[in-house]
């Protein structure tokens, strides 16, 4: 029998496999296609305060391995999340993390607060990462200072939930903002978010999105997220014992062990439930297959065991 | 019949009966499953345009230490899409044994080449059924639009508000003779003053007559669809307390046709088109305007999941 269980800052997930942010709404869209209980947890959608509608169509464009989305972190807002969603996610029998977002440090203090208050919840998602919208976080992100002061601010209305940090990609050292976020009380980081990127129309040399600029995900992305895990784990996270939630073009099974071998606890699957959301639990079990013909009987044998 | 299946979708993996084209520039795919759960015209499958098989699968090949990866791995096999591509049933056929569904698409990218070059016996991955469908207008007579790609979808539904005992008349329009993925002259020609005729094979087998306008006037009534039926309801004797109108088409066609239908209170649905990725309402990425009574005045619903079918009076243009 091969334990495929993790543990993320004292929450046990039965799997490293774990739904990522904004590819899963709140649980219902998939109902007849994947059965969420088999993962190892849900992230749910973006939560901010107040509703929003989002942005303008166009808002996803395809690109050679990858797409790119600017959705604007359209979601129905805390309360509304709280009355309708918060009951359902209850019911799943899986540890449920939310993301947070918001465009003001009092913002995500708030809705971490409310959070923390709902057994249906077991950690919030910070997301400081997200490159659609102007005051979307990502200011937060990708500055160090801006970093600690967001998530000390946060931590201290944690009291109950894990507070994972997501990173952006979108820095030019990422183990700046990640040391940051541990520093200032991190339990756990998720990385990566989107690269901020452009799809051009180039009939009427105009950018795809109607918001001009959006965040490029897919199997394009992954080695450059393998790369980033890697360093963070090797520079940060390994000494300070905080786990990494893995993502960034994960489709297969081999791709989530780079991430395993780079040093990940958890894995997020994004992009590739939108095409097959049934694959997840393919993933789930080729890395038992792998791990069984490696002569393992543990997931945990193979984290950040890459040779360098 | 076969044994229905107790989800409203999935993913299933049909296998090509024929592929053929069905004019010069739309395929003609007749794909055969062993269940498919009830559909209505208007709804759409996601097809995966690549292999079946997951392309890497751990126990298919050793990782051998200090070798690279094998050829075969995802990001060497070429340039299949990434995501899906939702496209409109135009039929569905109940078996003792099985379900045929036919699905007729234009070929514009690499996606539609790749289910272009499907040949018989070739599995497809498909999901669905997806999306909300036309709901049949309770009047006597329908008009159905189509416009380009917007044609196929129109032969299912014309098949099944014939079988509801409505008289349809089909309006299809392309840019050019060459375009229309319709069989011309079964019985008539099609007829260049826009008068409905039995002229396509498709249509005249749903029981509806059917007038074809073109762009650069090669084929039947030279102009917009909208503009010949726009002049089929002034002409003909239609009483229009009797009419509905379904359409799908591009997004001019369709604000044409709602031009028409709004100020005359005829009955009118239509069926949007959006890029989109998950089909399912997860990635909010296929949104339209809709009217609501919040101080903007609209809000934002999904194509995928609340559409593509949309009454005319709820869009937002």
């Amino acid at each position: 029998m091969i334990d495929l269980s993790v543990d993320i800052a004292g929450v046990r997930l039965a799997n490293p496999l774990v739904t990522a942010s904004g590819t899963c709404g709140y649980a219902d869209e998939y109902a007849d296609l994947l059965d969420l209980r088999q993962l190892g947890g849900f992230f749910t959608k973006s939560i901010t305060q107040k509703p929003r509608q989002g942005n303008e169509y166009p808002r996803i464009v395809e690109t050679r391995a990858g797409m790119l989305n600017a959705i604007g972190l359209a979601n129905i807002g805390l309360e509304a999340f709280v009355r309708d969603k918060a009951p359902l996610l209850r019911q799943l029998g899986i540890p449920v993390f939310v993301n947070v977002a918001g465009v003001q440090i009092e913002d995500y203090v708030a809705v971490a607060g409310r959070l923390d208050e709902l057994d249906a919840v077991r950690g919030i998602e910070l997301n400081i990462s997200c490159p659609n919208v102007k005051e979307g976080g990502i200011q937060f992100g990708t500055d160090a200072t801006q970093v600690h002061k967001i998530v000390s601010a946060v931590r201290a209305v944690c009291r109950k939930n894990v507070l994972v940090v997501k990173l952006s990609p979108n820095v030019t050292d990422i183990t700046v903002t990640a040391r940051a976020a541990v520093e200032a009380g991190a339990d756990a980081l998720s990385m990566i978010n989107t690269f901020t990127a452009m799809a051009i129309d180039i009939e009427s040399r105009r950018p795809i999105l109607a918001n001009r600029t959006g965040g490029l995900s897919g199997p394009a992305i992954r080695p450059i997220a393998v790369y980033m895990v890697h360093r963070v784990y090797t520079q940060v996270a390994k000494a300070a014992g905080v786990p990494i939630i893995g993502m960034g073009g994960i489709q297969f099974a081999h791709d989530a062990i780079e991430f395993l071998l780079a040093g990940a606890t958890g894995l997020a699957v994004g992009t590739a439930l939108f095409i097959d959301p049934g694959g997840v639990l393919g993933i789930r079990d080729g890395i038992a297959d792998y791990l069984r013909r490696h002569g393992h009987t543990s997931i945990k044998e193979i984290i950040g065991t890459l040779q360098t | 019949m076969a044994v229905p299946t107790t989800k409203s979708k999935g993913i299933f993996t049909a296998g090509v009966l024929a592929n053929r084209p069905a004019c010069a520039d739309h395929f003609a795919l007749l794909l055969r499953l062993a269940e498919f759960p009830p559909t209505q015209p208007g709804q759409f499958v996601n097809i995966r345009c690549g292999r079946v098989e997951p392309i890497l699968k751990p126990t298919e090949f050793e990782w051998r230490p200090g070798s690279l990866p094998p050829p075969h791995q995802p990001e060497t096999v070429g340039r299949q899409p990434l995501l899906r591509r939702p496209i409109s049933l135009a039929g569905r056929r109940d078996l003792d044994d099985g379900v045929e569904l036919e699905i007729i698409h234009r070929v514009v990218g690499v996606g539609t080449a790749w289910l272009a070059g499907l040949k018989a016996g070739e599995p497809v991955d498909i999901l669905g059924p997806l999306g909300q469908g036309f709901r049949p207008v309770d009047r006597p007579l329908a008009a159905v639009v189509g416009g380009g790609s917007g044609i196929p979808p129109m032969l299912y539904l014309a098949e099944a508000l014939a079988a509801a005992g409505k008289k349809v008349v089909a309006f299809a329009g392309a840019r050019s003779g060459a375009s229309l993925p319709l069989t011309i002259g079964a019985h008539d020609l099609p007829s260049q003053a826009g008068w409905p005729t039995l002229c396509t094979a498709e249509f005249a087998a749903r029981g509806a007559a059917t007038v074809i306008t073109t762009d650069d006037g090669s084929l039947g009534f030279p102009g917009l669809v909208s503009q010949a039926l726009q002049g089929w309801i002034e002409r003909s004797s239609v009483a229009q307390g009797e009419l509905a109108v379904y359409a799908c088409g591009p997004n001019p066609m369709m604000q044409a046709v709602a031009g028409l239908c709004l100020p005359a209170g005829i009955p009118c649905q239509l069926s949007l088109e959006r890029h989109m990725a998950c089909g399912l309402g997860a990635c909010q990425g296929c949104v339209c305007k809709v009217k609501d009574d919040s101080p903007q005045g609209w809000k934002y619903k999904l194509v995928c999941k609340d559409g593509p079918v949309f009454d005319v009076g709820e869009i937002c243009w």
